[in-house]
């Protein structure tokens, strides 16, 4: 960031520098070129900085097509979401063993531990399947030998019609949640280009992060779309930031209203960033649905460097230039 | 008004907005009302045992059971499963906060308890454990009438376990379907799930003719006290396994008694039986499934008897889950008997079981992690300004904004589940976005006014605060509101922010500005 400052402020010096040069004689062939050089790297540089997000953005979306043409859908669901049952049992206990037993009579069995933060003793473990409880308890009971009570195990059921249609939903939701981030951005800003590539950047987002969690093999659950929602709200913070500042100052060059408003933003999201981390580390102690939360949280923060920074900035870095806002 | 903040210190003026932030934490302190105490709380009591009886009842404190201190969930369960090691009945004496009780029985599976409060806080059923079931007919939506109807029924079937936290209402998805949604918050019966969505069909048939069915038409009372309704001990059968039979008496109605006469008056005696039945057993349906096949005594023939026994059996690998198994039995079909039926099927389409002791462990976790993250921001804000004022301010606001949501939330008895918390540290996490944009732009050398300077924070304050809502907006509808919670934390988490904590953030940083 430090050396990015100072590169800022050659950058303006030089750009001073050029104007006054005009101003003062007829360059030669050679002071042009070595204006040409002096140019600010970030006016150089600007437009090609648009291909690395679109070529990412590109890549994610063949990739999640594909996953699409492979899975039928566009990303791993937990019994939550596809139908099934999920038992955690309050037990310490061989999870390889349970787990081949259970795989004889029933499908999709995935078995976690559950441990505790502070001692890291196994708490609890996590069985999650497809089949239903009737099926899944008398299972389990039988492999442990003693009844599930309400005090030893919770029992968590969905069925596969309701799993479906809280998907259908979930997806509408997160659909309608884009329509009206988009529609609250063109009322704050009430011009095109930079409402929509604000909403461009979102989506980008969105891809990018859905594409990661497919790639981490991630199995989501209801919370975990309902993060995908905060992260259209949450993502969109620093571009507002940034549109508003090209926008709304006066005064300054675009290149320094940029990088004062990267200052900010990069700040605001590495903090976020530093936030979600221990989340991601504490994997064994915290419910599913929390950590789902803050890891879609985090690898949405993830993209948003890219496409705020990348893709938005550029994009209004062109607009500002061609309104030649300067 | 002026505090003196250090010597020699720049002071800060208790403006108007500062003093809303003020006034909000103390309502806030006064709303989570925290308060430091050990033990458990009744939270429901099984009217057909003993325990109720003897006259407990829930909201009773628990002090000792059989002579050991109850101090937590868990000595309670220590103790209530030592109960259960041996089947036979014995004397349990429980002492409460304000009275003592004592009774026979084998064990105290008749009442379920929960940890005393320390907050008016309540958390959702993911974290303090309960049932929740949706529901919903196996055929098409139900009418507006019809859902009345059945969460009046359902009431009535849940109401024999004396619940305390017991919520029964329709719940509306984004398509429009309607489903009964039940939730019990705290421990839960084990036996609730028999009574949750069962149609309750019950019909006594004598050959093929049908003799009466449940419902108060046809059965006017049902015996669940102990003269009239008893377990038997269980039997070994064969294979190993044990089986324990129970009974009960119900009255039925004149008209239904007087069918029962006619039927059997139309029987012949069974001559295999040596003249001591009828040819034609009383067979028990409930939702087409056989609950029992009773022999009818030759004497009862062309009888008008009003009070008939019902009999059934459970089956167990052991003899307590055999005697338990009965007991649910039992329990189930008096309850059913009682209500009557559903004029069609239903299926439940989602149900969670919740353990309370597991979430105990997860609201340690998320405390701990949640503090980690707060002394992680802190030092990354500290790291950044090196400005002792400034963090404070930073750290005060994240502090004022979590405390005043929780105040809310404990205000309108939401009961924050595992997202909704999730909700309420992401919400810090915009609130601490939004401070480092009013700190950056009020410390931006422009020639502006900090008023100006504040004014411009404010707009991408303002206006990442309303992305966020219409964010969120969609999750009070879809998937049945179960994903409320989180919406609704977030978005009082951010309101807050915005209303409250941010406008006084901004007028300390602006008076640290205008003083430097």
């Amino acid at each position: 960031m430090e050396q990015n400052q100072n590169n800022q402020a050659q950058g303006n010096n030089s750009q001073v520098q050029h104007q006054h040069q005009n101003h003062q004689t007829h360059s030669t062939q050679h002071n042009s070129n070595q204006n040409e050089n002096k140019k600010h790297w970030y006016d150089r540089w600007y437009k090609r900085m648009l291909l690395p997000p679109v070529i990412l953005l590109i890549i994610c979306l063949i990739y999640l097509f594909t996953f699409y043409s492979q899975t039928g859908d566009i990303i791993y669901k937990d019994s939550s979401l596809s139908g099934g049952t999920t038992i955690t049992l309050k037990a310490e206990l061989n999870i390889e063993g349970l787990k081949s037993y259970l795989e004889q009579a029933v499908d999709n069995v995935n078995i976690r531990k559950i441990a505790d933060l502070s001692t890291g003793k196994q708490i609890a473990i996590l069985i999650d399947s497809s089949a239903e409880p009737a099926i899944l308890k008398p299972l389990v009971e039988e492999f442990i030998g003693y009844k599930l009570t309400n005090e030893n195990s919770s029992v968590e059921f969905s069925g596969s019609t309701l799993g479906k249609n809280f998907y259908k939903q979930l997806v509408t939701a997160v659909i309608i949640s884009f329509i009206l981030m988009s529609f609250v951005i063109f009322v704050l800003f009430r011009t095109f280009i930079p409402s929509i590539a604000v909403i461009f950047a979102a989506f980008a987002d969105i891809v990018m992060t859905l594409a990661m969690v497919d790639i981490l093999g991630i199995r989501l659950s209801v919370a975990g779309i309902a993060a995908f929602l905060m992260l259209i709200g949450y993502s969109v913070d620093t571009d507002i930031l940034l549109t508003s500042a090209v926008l709304k100052k006066r005064g300054d060059t675009v290149n320094k209203r940029i990088h004062r408003a990267f200052k900010t933003g990069i700040f605001m999201t590495l903090t976020g960033l530093v936030a979600v981390i221990p989340a991601f580390f504490i994997v064994t102690g915290l419910p599913d649905s929390f950590r789902q939360i803050f890891l879609i949280l985090g690898l949405g923060l993830f993209a948003d460097i890219i496409n705020t920074w990348l893709t938005n900035a550029s994009i209004i870095k062109w607009y500002s230039d061609y309104k030649k806002m300067n | 008004m002026v505090f003196r903040l250090q010597k020699n210190e720049l002071m800060v003026k208790i403006n108007f907005r500062i003093w809303i932030l003020i006034i909000a934490l103390i309502l806030a302190l006064l709303m989570i009302y925290p308060r430091f105490q050990d033990g458990v709380v009744i939270k429901s009591v099984d009217k057909d045992y003993k325990a109720f009886e003897s006259g407990l009842r829930p909201g009773m404190e628990i002090l000792e059971i059989n002579s050991v201190k109850i101090d937590s969930l868990n000595k309670y369960l220590e103790v209530t499963s030592d109960l259960l090691k041996d089947s036979s009945e014995k004397r349990i004496s429980v002492i409460t906060k304000k009275d003592s009780f004592i009774f026979l029985d084998s064990n105290l599976s008749a009442i379920t308890v929960s940890e005393i409060p320390n907050s008016n806080i309540k958390t959702g059923l993911d974290l303090s454990g309960g049932v929740r079931a949706l529901i919903k007919p196996v055929n098409g939506s139900l009418t507006d009438l019809e859902m009345s109807d059945l969460i009046d029924i359902t009431n009535q079937r849940l109401n024999v376990f004396g619940l305390t936290d017991l919520t029964v209402r329709s719940a509306k998805d984004l398509e429009g379907n309607n489903f009964l949604l039940i939730e019990v918050a705290g421990a839960a019966p084990d036996d609730l799930e028999s009574l949750i969505a069962k149609q309750g069909n019950f019909e006594a048939k004598i050959g093929n003719v049908t003799a009466f069915i449940g419902g108060d038409k046809d059965i006017t009372y049902v015996f669940r006290d102990a003269t009239q309704s008893a377990v038997y001990t269980p039997e070994p059968l064969g294979d190993g396994s044990y089986l324990s039979r129970f009974s009960f008496t119900i009255t039925l109605s004149a008209e239904a008694a007087q069918r029962h006469a006619d039927i059997t008056n139309r029987l012949s005696i069974d001559p295999n039986s040596g003249g001591q039945y009828l040819s034609e057993n009383l067979t028990l349906f409930l939702d087409g499934e056989l609950v029992d096949e009773l022999r009818i005594s030759s004497g009862l023939k062309g009888q008008v008897a009003s009070q008939i026994s019902i009999q059934g059996s459970g089956i167990g690998s052991t003899p307590d889950i055999a005697l338990s198994e009965a007991r649910a039995q039992m329990h189930k079909l008096q309850t059913l008997l009682l209500t009557g039926s559903i004029p069609y099927q239903l299926e439940i389409i989602k149900l969670d079981i919740i353990s309370p002791s597991l979430g105990e462990a997860f609201t340690k976790s998320m405390i701990y992690l949640a503090l980690v993250v707060f002394i992680i921001v802190s030092t990354v804000i500290f790291i950044r300004y090196r400005k002792i004022k400034i963090t404070s301010a930073v750290i005060l606001t994240m502090f004022s904004e979590m405390f005043i949501t929780l105040g809310i939330a404990a205000l309108l008895r939401w009961n924050l589940d595992v997202a909704g918390i999730a909700g309420i540290i992401a919400g810090i996490g915009t609130g601490v976005n939004d401070q480092i944009v009013i700190i950056d732009e009020s410390e931006s050398k422009d020639n502006y006014s900090m008023k100006e300077k504040i004014k411009r924070a404010l707009f991408v304050v303002f206006g990442a605060f309303f992305t966020i809502i219409a964010a969120m907006l969609p999750l009070f509808w879809a998937g049945a509101g179960l994903l409320r919670g989180f919406a609704f934390t977030t978005i009082i988490g951010i309101t807050v922010g915005v209303l409250i904590t941010r406008p006084a953030f901004a007028d300390l940083v602006k008076q640290l500005g205008d003083k430097q």
